[in-house]
C-alpha cells in the first residue's frame, strides 16, 4: 500500500505547482518540524472529505485489505472529484473489532459498519461524491435498536475518554506525516529543546503516571531512580509482550499509531540519559513489528532517532527485540533476559531493573500504554492529565471488553469510570440481557468480581482492595451460565503451561493447585479440600519467584471470597450450580415444553436421545456425554440442565 | 612474611611420617584424608624424594579449573581448592604434570595440599628434617 | 562490616552479601536445594526463605529467599519462625509428590516430620528436581551442552533435540554435582557413556587406569594452554616421574652419588 501511495505523491508533486507536500531531508529544529507539520495538516486539508479504513488485526481479517483495494480500483477506472488516493487512510484500530471492517468518512464522522468490497462504488456516489448516508451500513444499537449516523455518538465510543489510543482510527498508521500533524512529537520538542531531564521527570512525577501494564507503580519515580544511579549506559525498554489472552491494547497501540510510542520512549531515554532503546515485541504480533519498524525507519530519516536530535546533543535510537510469545517474557526481568539474547526466566529482584537491569545496567521498563501516555503530558502538562481519572490514579486505562456484553472491543476510559458505567454504557449490558454474573479484570492472574462490585471504580487501588487486579488490562465480563469454578480452573490452565518452571512453588504448586480445581470441577473433591486450596495458595503467593507466581492463585482466591458457595456446592452437594461443568450436570427433556421437533435427536452425535415426532424425547443417562449439544439446537428451551 | 617450603630429598628416609601426618591432619568428619604427599623412590639406592605440591607459579591445576574453584591463598602461598565451588570433573588431577591434584576416594573429592593453613603437619613431623617451613628471606639469604 | 541478627544472635556481615553465606558461616543451617557455590544463587527451590524484618518496617515482615538476598545493616532474620516453616513444609510436599521415591528429598522431608505428600504424586515419578545445577554448572564450565527443556511442570533436563549432544565432553560434572543422583553414567575402565554418547576414556600406559576422556582432554588443551602431553599419564606416574626426576638433581649433590649405579 505504502508504494501506491509514494507513487502517486511522486506524480502529483511533480504535475502541479502546489507547495512541496511533504518535508525532506532532516528535522533538525523546532521551526523545521513546525513547517513540517503545516505542509501535512495542508496536505491533508485538500480533501474535503477522508475515508478512513480501519486497518488494525480484527478488520483486516475481516478482509479490510480488500476495501482498500476496491478504493484504488474505482480510483483507477474514473476521476473523482477534490479526491483521490490520499484521502484514503489505512488506520489503526478503531477498537470495534465485531463490527468490522469499519469504515468512517469524515469529517462528519458517517460511521459505517461491516463493509463489504462490493458496497464501495456505492459509498463512494453517495457518501462522498454527495452526502447521502447509506442507512443499510449504519451502526444499529443493539439495546434500542436505533440506528446510529455518527461516530461520535455510537455509545461504544460515546462514554470513551482517549489518550494512549487517541490517534487509533484518526490517522494512517504508518505515515510520520500524518502523525506530525496531529501534534505528533510536539511533546518531544518541548522536553529537550526547552526542558532539563530533571524538569522532564518532575513533570511525570507530577503527572502521576503509573505503569499501565498492571503494577501501578508510578513512571516517574521509576526514572528518577534509575536517573539517579552512577552509571557509564542505561537503557529505556518499551514493554510490548501483551500475553493476556483476549487483551490487545498494547497490539492495538503499536500496530496503530507506532510513533507514540517512539516519542514516549524518546522523552523517557532523554529524562534518564538513556542512549539505546528496545521494543520487546512478540513476534505473533507481524503487523505491530512491521509498523513499528516503519515508524523507526521514518524517525532515522526525518533525525528524530540517531545522533544531535533537533539539533540537540540528545542522541537516541531504538530497536526492535522480537519475543517468542512466552507469557512469562512480559515479566520485567525475564524479558530483560529474553533481550539480551538469554532463555526469558525471572530472576529475583531484590535489586530493581531500574538499578541493574539488562545487561546489568540501569534500565527503564515501561509498558507500550504507558509510554503512549507520555507525549501528551509532556505536550498539554501534568497539571491537565491529573485533571482527568480520580485521586492518586490519574489519566486513562485502555481495556480490551470481551464476554457476554453486547459491545465488545477495545476502550479506554478515565480512571474511577465504574465497572457498572463500562459494562452497561459502553458495553451496552448483558448479552440477551441474562443477568450479569461477574466481571473478570487483570488478565488471567487477575479476579473476578461480582454484581455487588458494580460501582466499583475502576483504578489500580481500588481493584487491587476488591482482590483482582488493573493488570495489563483485560476485562471479561461473564453471564448467569458461567461456573466460577470452572472460569477458575481455566485460567489456572493457562498460567499453569506458561509457568517457566523455575521456582518449585509456581511450577508444583499452580499444577497442584489446578489438579484440586480440576477435581472439584468433577465432583471428586472432598471435605477439606478447600482448605488444602487455600493453604496451598497462601504459601504460593508468598513463596513465588516473580509475579506470575505470586498472582497465580488469584483465581482461585478472588472467586473463593465472593463465590465460595459456588465451590461448596460442588464440594458437598457434588453440584455445579450454573450447569456447567459436565461431570456434575444431567440433562433432562422438559416434558410440557418438548414439542417433539426431533432437533435434538438429530443433533446428539451419542444416540442419547430418542422418541417419536410430536411426542416428548427422552434423553439415555448412560449414554450422554453432557456435551450440550442438544441445548444448542432447542428452540423451545426444552432440555433442563441441573 | 612469605613463607617457602622446602624439601631436602637427601635428608629423607622413606619413613613415611609425612603421609600419616598429613592424612590425620585432614581428616574430615572422622573420615581420613588422602595423603597429599608421597615419599617415592628417587631412582637410586637410598634417595627418597618425598613428591608434594610445588605451589608453582603458573600452576596447570587452576588453568585446567574451568570453574575457578582453585585460588592463591595470600597469606600461606597456596593453591587451595575450595570444595564448595570444586565440580569434580578431575581436569586439575589430569592436568597437574607433577601428579599433586589427586582424588580422595574416601572424602568423594578432589584434593591437593594446602599447605595445612601455614603450618604445614607433614614439615612437624618429619623426623629428619627432610621437609622444611620456612621464611622466604631467610632461605635467601 | 555491618550488623544483623540472626535468630536474635548478633552476627556480622559484609554490606551486601548474600544472606545465605552469612548463615552458613555463622551456623545456622537452611536446607537449600538448588544451591552450589560453582555457579550463581538461582533462587528456585525456595527452601532457603527466611522471614526478615527492620526495626524501621514497623512491624512490617517479608520472606526472602536468603540465597539471593543481600544483607543491609539492622536485618533482623528468623530462619525457623510459624511463616518460614510452613513454607518449608509445603514446598517440601509438593517436591515430595514430584518425586516420592527420591531417597534426599524423603530424608529431607522425614526431617519435617513428612512422610507422605499431602498432594497427589505425579504419575511417573523421578529423581529430577529441576533445581538446575547440573545444567547451570555445564553453562559455567563453557560447554552448555545441556540446558532445560519445556515449560513448567513439563521441564525437564535434556541435551539439544533429545540427542547426543555435540557440545559435551563427558566430564561428567552434571552427573557428580546432582544433589539427587538423577543423571546416570556408564563408565567401564575403556570408555564412558552420558547422555548418549560415548567417549574413549585416556588411560594411564603403565597402570592401565583411566584419566578424563579424549575430549575432554583435548578442550583443555585448546582453551586452556596445557600441554597436551601432560595428560598422557595418569597422576600416579605422574608423581613417580617427578619422583625420578628430582632424584636425578638430588644425586648430583649426593657426595656418595660417584661409585653407586643408579637402580632402574
Amino acid at each position: 500500500m505504502m508504494a501506491r501511495t509514494t507513487k502517486t505523491q511522486k506524480k502529483k508533486t511533480g504535475a502541479a505547482a502546489k507547495p512541496k507536500t511533504e518535508f525532506t531531508g532532516k528535522i533538525t529544529s523546532r521551526a523545521q518540524l513546525d513547517l513540517m507539520r503545516t505542509q501535512c495538516r495542508a496536505e491533508n486539508a485538500r480533501f474535503p472529505k477522508q475515508v478512513m479504513i480501519c486497518c488494525g488485526t480484527g478488520c483486516l481479517a475481516n478482509g479490510a485489505a480488500k476495501l482498500v483495494e476496491a478504493f484504488h480500483d474505482v480510483l483507477k477506472q474514473r476521476k473523482i472529484k477534490d479526491f483521490e488516493v490520499k484521502a484514503i487512510k489505512e488506520t489503526g484500530c478503531h477498537g470495534f473489532c465485531e463490527q468490522g471492517p469499519l469504515v468512517v468518512i469524515e469529517p462528519k464522522g458517517t460511521f459505517y459498519t461491516k463493509v463489504k468490497p462490493k458496497d464501495i462504488p456505492d459509498i463512494i456516489a453517495k457518501s462522498i461524491e454527495s452526502d447521502d448516508v447509506i442507512e443499510k451500513h449504519l451502526y444499529v444499537d443493539p439495546k434500542d435498536e436505533k440506528k446510529i449516523e455518527c461516530y461520535g455518538n455510537v455509545s461504544f465510543f460515546k462514554h470513551q475518554e482517549r489518550i494512549a489510543l487517541r490517534n487509533l482510527g484518526k490517522i494512517a498508521a504508518h505515515s510520520i506525516g500524518d502523525y506530525i500533524a496531529v501534534g505528533g512529537y510536539q511533546g518531544l520538542a518541548k522536553a529537550i529543546l526547552k526542558m532539563t531531564p530533571e524538569q522532564v521527570i518532575d513533570e511525570v512525577d507530577k503527572a502521576n503516571l503509573r505503569g499501565r501494564g498492571g503494577g501501578g507503580f508510578p513512571a516517574g519515580r521509576k526514572w528518577r531512580q534509575c536517573a539517579s544511579v552512577d552509571a557509564d549506559e542505561r537503557f529505556v525498554i518499551c514493554n510490548g509482550d501483551e500475553g493476556d489472552p483476549g487483551a490487545f491494547m498494547d497490539r492495538s497501540i503499536m500496530e496503530g499509531d507506532p510513533h507514540t510510542v517512539l516519542e514516549g520512549m524518546m522523552i523517557a531515554a532523554y529524562a534518564v540519559g538513556a542512549r539505546r532503546g528496545f521494543i520487546y515485541v512478540r513476534e505473533e504480533y507481524p503487523l505491530a513489528v512491521l509498523h513499528l519498524q516503519k515508524a523507526i525507519d521514518d524517525c532515522r530519516e526525518y533525525g528524530l532517532l540517531g545522533e544531535k536530535i533537533l539539533g540537540t546533543d540528545f542522541c537516541f535510537d531504538i530497536k526492535i527485540a522480537r519475543g517468542a510469545g512466552a507469557f512469562v517474557c512480559g515479566e520485567s526481568s525475564a524479558l530483560m533476559k529474553s533481550v539480551a539474547g538469554q532463555v526469558g526466566e525471572p530472576r529475583e529482584k531484590y535489586i530493581r531493573s531500574v538499578i541493574k537491569g539488562l545487561w546489568d545496567k540501569p534500565t527503564v521498563l515501561n509498558n507500550v500504554e504507558t509510554y503512549a501516555n507520555v507525549p501528551v503530558i509532556l505536550d498539554r502538562g501534568a497539571a491537565w492529565f491529573t485533571s482527568i481519572g480520580c485521586e492518586n490514579n490519574s489519566g486513562t486505562k485502555a481495556f480490551s471488553l470481551v464476554g457476554k456484553v453486547r459491545n465488545t472491543g477495545l476502550i479506554e476510559v478515565a480512571m474511577g469510570t465504574t465497572l457498572r458505567e463500562i459494562i452497561y454504557d459502553i458495553g451496552r449490558g448483558i448479552l440477551g440481557d441474562r443477568p450479569f454474573k461477574a466481571v473478570q479484570t487483570g488478565g488471567p492472574s487477575g479476579g473476578c468480581l461480582p454484581e455487588s462490585m458494580l460501582d466499583l471504580p475502576v483504578d489500580f487501588d481500588s481493584l487491587t482492595k476488591a482482590g483482582s487486579m488493573m493488570g495489563s488490562g483485560g476485562m471479561i465480563v461473564m453471564d448467569d451460565r458461567t461456573c466460577m469454578v470452572d472460569v477458575a480452573r481455566y485460567f489456572l490452565q493457562f498460567l499453569v503451561s506458561e509457568s517457566c518452571g523455575k521456582c518449585v512453588p509456581c511450577r508444583e504448586g499452580l499444577y497442584q493447585l489446578h489438579q484440586m480445581t480440576v477435581a472439584v470441577c468433577e465432583g471428586r473433591a472432598e471435605e477439606g479440600d478447600l482448605e488444602k486450596i487455600e493453604q496451598l495458595s497462601d504459601v504460593v503467593v508468598k513463596a513465588s519467584l516473580c509475579g506470575l507466581g505470586k498472582s497465580g492463585p488469584n483465581p482461585i482466591l478472588s472467586t473463593l471470597r465472593y463465590f465460595r458457595d459456588e465451590w461448596e456446592a460442588h464440594i458437598r452437594e457434588k453440584r455445579c450450580p450454573a450447569g456447567v461443568c459436565r461431570e456434575l450436570i444431567t440433562y433432562t427433556i422438559n416434558e410440557e415444553k418438548c414439542t417433539g421437533c426431533v432437533a435434538c435427536i438429530a443433533a446428539c452425535a451419542y444416540n442419547a436421545i430418542t422418541g417419536e415426532k410430536k411426542k416428548p424425547h427422552f434423553i439415555h443417562q448412560d449414554k450422554c456425554t453432557q456435551c450440550g449439544a442438544c441445548v444448542a439446537v432447542c428452540r423451545y428451551d426444552a432440555i433442563d440442565v441441573a | 612474611m612469605k613463607m617457602r617450603f622446602e624439601v631436602v630429598p637427601n635428608l629423607c628416609i622413606g619413613c613415611r611420617t609425612c603421609e600419616l601426618a598429613c592424612s590425620f591432619t585432614h581428616a574430615v568428619d572422622g573420615k581420613q584424608g588422602r595423603s597429599r604427599i608421597y615419599p617415592l623412590d628417587g631412582g637410586m639406592k637410598d634417595l627418597w624424594v618425598p613428591v608434594v605440591c610445588l605451589q608453582c607459579d603458573d600452576p596447570a591445576c587452576v588453568k585446567s579449573c574451568l570453574v575457578d574453584a582453585i585460588k592463591l591463598n595470600p597469606e600461606t602461598g597456596a593453591y587451595e581448592i575450595d570444595h564448595e565451588i570444586c565440580v569434580k570433573c578431575m581436569a586439575c588431577v589430569a592436568a597437574c604434570p607433577f601428579g599433586c591434584s589427586l582424588f580422595d576416594d574416601h572424602q568423594n573429592r578432589v584434593v591437593k595440599c594446602d599447605l595445612c593453613g601455614g603450618d604445614p603437619a607433614c614439615a612437624k613431623f618429619c623426623p629428619t628434617q627432610a621437609l622444611v617451613y620456612k621464611s622466604a628471606l631467610s632461605h635467601a639469604g | 562490616m555491618i550488623n544483623i541478627t540472626i535468630n536474635g544472635r548478633l552476627v556480622q556481615a559484609e554490606e551486601g552479601e548474600y544472606l545465605l553465606a552469612v548463615l552458613k558461616r555463622a551456623g545456622f543451617g537452611v536446607p537449600a536445594l538448588c544451591h552450589h557455590e560453582a555457579v550463581e544463587p538461582y533462587g528456585g527451590c525456595r527452601l532457603c526463605m527466611v522471614e526478615i524484618t527492620k526495626p524501621q518496617w514497623k512491624g512490617w515482615k517479608d520472606l526472602v529467599v536468603s540465597c539471593l538476598y543481600p544483607v543491609s545493616a539492622d536485618l533482623e532474620v528468623q530462619t525457623d519462625s510459624e511463616a518460614v516453616i510452613e513454607e518449608r513444609k509445603t514446598v517440601l510436599h509438593l517436591l515430595l509428590a514430584r518425586n516420592p521415591h527420591t531417597k534426599e528429598i524423603k530424608d529431607l522431608a522425614a526431617e519435617y516430620g513428612i512422610v507422605r505428600s499431602k498432594y497427589q504424586e505425579v504419575a511417573e515419578p523421578d529423581d529430577c528436581i529441576l533445581c538446575s545445577i547440573c545444567t547451570r554448572i555445564c553453562d559455567a564450565m563453557g560447554f552448555s551442552a545441556i540446558s532445560l527443556v519445556n515449560r513448567g511442570h513439563g521441564r525437564e533436563v535434556a541435551p539439544p533435540l533429545n540427542e547426543p549432544p555435540p557440545d559435551c565432553t563427558g566430564c561428567l560434572a552434571c552427573a557428580l554435582n546432582c544433589p539427587t543422583n538423577y543423571i546416570k553414567y556408564t563408565d567401564t575402565g575403556v570408555t564412558r557413556e552420558i547422555w548418549g554418547k560415548t567417549f574413549e576414556m585416556l588411560r594411564d600406559p603403565q597402570t592401565g587406569k583411566p584419566t578424563i576422556t579424549r575430549e575432554f582432554a583435548e578442550y583443555l588443551s585448546q582453551h586452556r594452554e596445557i600441554p597436551a602431553e601432560y595428560f598422557g599419564e595418569g597422576d600416579e606416574s605422574h608423581r613417580k616421574r617427578t619422583a625420578r626426576s628430582f632424584g636425578k638433581i638430588a644425586a648430583w649433590s649426593r657426595v656418595d652419588a660417584g661409585p653407586k649405579e643408579v637402580e632402574s
